[in-house]
């Protein structure tokens, strides 16, 4: 808490010098953002919530507590938040220590791969798993039985598939970190392998681990995609929502349990909080990397477990690309480019401008979490704690009731944010804050491995928060930033749920061209199409992870120099 | 306050965030099918030149929750061929202006709204999508009515969607509670019941199912159907004794609407001689008496009559009974 300190020693002092002023931007720009579009939106969800006819009262709450399908798809939803949750930490722990902690050859496949899940739409990941696990799928006619996919099982396959690298990237950015000193020296005083991940890995990566799971959780239980066509019967609080507002116009019911999905994620964060206060932040000392070295145990189980996995991924995947080459699936399996031949629904059109505003939405978004957990660490606590669980929050939000919420905000003469309606920089705003708990989260849990030392040294050197931030902190959390890019550009290309209420004649993105296909029964020109969106960004990521790499070898080159 | 937003909006509007609304565009909301959608508006625009004809295609629920979404500051001029059912809302025939179209009176009175909202010379209808091929290898009867379904040995084959999320799932079960009474109804679809594998949120989903062989019966649209079977699925499509469930495409003028003339015109356009011509190529179901449905529907396997295979619906009666058989489905039903 010693950045805090120093900052409430400044205040005694009572100057307000440049670094208070720009602490005061850092944090002030980007929770202007959280305000007006998220709380603000939120808001008048709220109202809506309350809205009974002409007046305001309790009485869509006390209707929806009433009814028992509310209840049983409450009881699904943490069921299935909890399994999902507990299936994902863990094999994304496995995987993320695979990666930072463990010495086998071949990590970039399993870097690649599993990040497949976030750039699929998420009509590829429902067609995989039913062409692959269903009861006329591959695996089925394979072994003769029919596999019963839909439901309980389904689901979950399909939710850990979604969680599963945002828990990667979040336990990643607490595993990268780690100080290889302080395992050289339990190695020295004696301690097993296993007595060092549990008393070394372990406590380092609880923060990671916490957030992950909060992440898992709020996103299973707010995702309606995966339930609808995979859960068969298995009702869950967003389907609910669906129900209500699209299969009933229903909207201020729809949005009583928008709402309700807001308190698990709340009471959740609350909770992880408390326990993180107990422990200590940040390491003490510099650092020096980690280079595991080979210990065939560990490194072949954890290589051959994390491969399994992304077999599994590869599967779903690769079969809808495959599909989407073949003439009839599962009818005729003769290979043709014919469905590549899209006209309807706008074509290729929409592809280019998804494009920009994917970049947009994670070149701004990247800056904006960066400059939000960078000025919360010189906040004092008390303050500090309201912007993060808000911060924290957006995930709790299902996609459909953001967009309409958007709707309804901005669609609205009153303000001057009504220019925005309409346009691409409004679906670059909804993809940003739609995913701003993950961005969030990741960069706080790598700033949670940010020697303090390091800053204060830097403090007391004479750098100022700028001259810090830029040269000292920056650099430091890269990694994190550039995953946090990568993550809010591949979701922005694909996500559906929250700008399929956004689009106009005009202005159409790439997963509403996939949803219309699909609408109008060309199922296997959206997976065409999809196949289309996947290649791109893996070009798009290929291209600027080849020129990072190139600016980082200059920048070392000239600091060698 | 108001010059600046006009300067602001003007320099948005350079910058090109913004499209700039010009007076002669029009904005049509709709949930026709994209192809029948490219054909209609190519004929339209060249028939309307001064007018640029912008649509926006979704869903028949997604439009619905657009509309009311939009409701304080609507942005659509124009309603185009949206489920009946879904335009007798109250909280949207609020924000439709009555507008009697030129040639709309050749329509029945079943066909369009006493107030002049709405008129409907389209539709489309309900159908049983059955797979052959999965039908063959389970040994299974071709069903050819309701009662049909009950038979145990289709238990876990059929599908069909949940009403409360659906539209197509409504009308389907309006169709069954109306052509055999209250009682028969419920009770015949409480004897489907234990052989539904699932209840889907999507209209369309169980035919899609059905005919990639996941389940041998998808209880869902005949456009879907005649699609899949188009591009070479092994599917059926079939027609239940007793009538099936159909669906008015319904259009009607916004209140709202700053381009009122273009809009008129439109819908005018939307009962023309051409775009009648056009409904013949691509619609099975058209209300306009004296016109035959389309020869690729024939096809398809559609009667010449299509009368003869339509449930007897009171689309009236259906929207206003909508919440009240909603609530009761859920209740008995609910999984």
């Amino acid at each position: 808490m010693s950045v805090a300190d120093q900052n409430t020693r400044d205040e005694a002092r009572g100057g307000l010098d440049a670094d208070r002023l720009l602490t005061l931007a850092c944090v002030g720009l980007p929770l202007i953002g959280l305000i007006l579009f998220f709380a603000y939106p939120m808001a008048i969800v709220f109202l809506r919530s309350i809205t009974v006819g002409e007046s305001y009262g309790l009485g869509n709450y006390a209707e929806v507590l009433g009814s028992s399908g509310f209840w049983r798809a409450t009881r699904h939803s943490l069921i299935m938040g909890g399994a999902t949750t507990a299936l994902s930490v863990l094999l994304g722990f496995v995987i993320a220590h695979g990666l930072y902690r463990c010495a086998f050859p071949g990590k970039w496949i399993i870097r690649s791969v599993i990040v497949l899940p976030l750039l699929a739409p998420s009509l590829v990941q429902a067609l995989g798993l039913i062409f692959l696990l269903g009861r006329n799928g591959v695996v089925s006619r394979a072994l003769g039985v029919e596999i019963e996919i839909y439901g309980f099982w389904g689901l979950l396959i399909a939710n850990t598939l979604y969680a599963l690298p945002q828990a990667v990237m979040i336990i990643g950015a607490a595993l990268v970190l780690l100080d290889a000193r302080t395992y050289e020296a339990a190695e020295v005083m004696g301690a097993s392998p296993w007595r060092q991940f549990r008393d070394l890995t372990i406590p380092a990566a609880r923060f990671g681990i916490l957030n992950a799971a909060f992440v898992c959780f709020t996103v299973t239980i707010t995702d309606f995609g995966n339930a609808a066509v995979i859960g068969g019967d298995y009702s869950v609080l967003a389907t609910e929502i669906y129900s209500q507002v699209v299969g009933q116009r229903n909207f201020n019911m729809g949005a009583v349990v928008g709402i309700m999905l807001l308190l698990p994620t709340v009471i959740s964060y609350t909770i992880e909080r408390q326990a993180m206060k107990r422990q200590r932040a940040g390491q003490a000392t510099g650092q020096v990397a980690y280079r595991p070295s080979f210990a065939p145990l560990r490194d072949l189980s954890m290589a051959s477990l994390s491969l399994l996995i992304c077999a599994g991924i590869v599967g779903v995947i690769g079969i809808v690309v495959y599909a989407s080459f073949v003439k009839l699936w599962p009818y005729n399996m003769a290979l043709s480019t014919k469905h590549y031949d899209i006209t309807l629904a706008g074509g290729y059109s929409s592809l280019w401008m998804t494009i920009v505003i994917s970049l947009a939405a994670a070149a701004g978004g990247t800056l904006a979490v960066f400059l939000l957990a960078l000025g919360l660490r010189r906040l004092p606590p008390a303050v500090a704690q309201p912007i993060q669980i808000l911060a924290a929050m957006p995930a709790a939000v299902p996609g459909m009731v953001l967009g309409l919420a958007y709707i309804l905000t901005f669609n609205s003469t009153a303000t001057p944010l009504y220019l925005l309606y309409g346009s691409a920089a409004l679906i670059a705003i909804v993809n940003f804050y739609h995913y701003h708990t993950q961005g969030f989260l990741t960069v706080m849990t790598g700033f949670r491995q940010l020697p303090q030392a390091l800053e204060e040294a830097a403090g007391s050197l004479g750098a100022g928060l700028a001259r810090s931030a830029r040269d000292v902190v920056a650099p430091f959390i890269a990694p994190m930033l550039v995953s946090v890019f990568f993550f809010l550009f591949m979701r922005s290309m694909v996500t559906l749920s929250a700008v399929v209420f956004l689009t106009t004649p005009d202005l159409s993105v790439a997963a509403v061209t996939i949803m219309r296909l699909d609408d109008a029964g060309l199922t296997s020109q959206a997976a065409a199409f999809s196949t289309c969106v996947m290649a791109v960004v893996c070009v798009a990521v290929l291209f600027m992870k080849v020129t990072l790499a190139l600016m980082g070898r200059r920048t070392r080159a000239k600091g060698e120099a | 306050m108001k010059t600046w937003i006009q300067t602001t909006a003007l320099s948005v509007a350079v910058l090109g965030l913004a499209a700039p609304a010009l007076a002669d565009e029009l904005t049509v909301y709709t949930a026709l099918e994209e192809e029948e959608i490219a054909a209609y508006v190519e004929a339209a625009q060249a028939a309307m030149p001064d007018t640029k004809i912008n649509v926006l295609r979704l869903s028949t629920g997604k439009l619905g929750a657009r509309l009311l979404a939009e409701a304080g500051n609507p942005q659509a001029d124009v309603i185009w061929g949206w489920a009946v059912s879904a335009m007798m809302d109250p909280q949207i025939l609020e924000m439709l202006e009555p507008y009697a179209a030129k040639g709309v009176d050749v329509l029945p009175d079943t066909f369009r709204a006493e107030d002049g909202k709405w008129f409907a010379p389209i539709g489309y209808m309900g159908a049983f999508c059955v797979n052959t091929a999965r039908l063959e290898e389970k040994g299974l009867p071709m069903p050819s009515s309701w009662s049909d379904l009950e038979n145990p040995a289709f238990e876990g084959e059929v599908v069909m969607p949940d009403p409360n999320s659906s539209g197509t799932g409504y009308l389907h079960v309006n169709a069954v509670l109306q052509s055999m009474g209250e009682e028969a109804g419920w009770a015949q679809l409480e004897a489907v019941d234990p052989n539904m594998a699932q209840y889907t949120s999507s209209g369309s989903k169980p035919c899609k199912a059905a005919r990639v062989g996941e389940f041998t019966v998808g209880i869902s649209l005949a456009f879907t159907a005649m699609q899949s079977i188009e591009e070479g699925y092994p599917l059926a499509m079939v027609f239940p004794e007793g009538g099936v469930g159909y669906e008015l495409e319904a259009s009607g003028l916004m209140a709202s609407s700053d381009n009122k003339a273009a809009a008129r015109a439109f819908l005018d356009w939307t009962m023309s001689d051409e775009a009648i011509g056009l409904y013949q190529q691509y619609k099975a179901l058209i209300t306009v008496p004296g016109v035959d449905a389309s020869e690729v529907a024939e096809a398809a396997g559609l009667p010449a009559d299509i009368s003869t295979v339509l449930a007897d619906v009171d689309f009236i009666r259906a929207a206003t009974d909508q919440t009240a058989v909603k609530a009761e489905w859920r209740e008995r039903f609910g999984r």
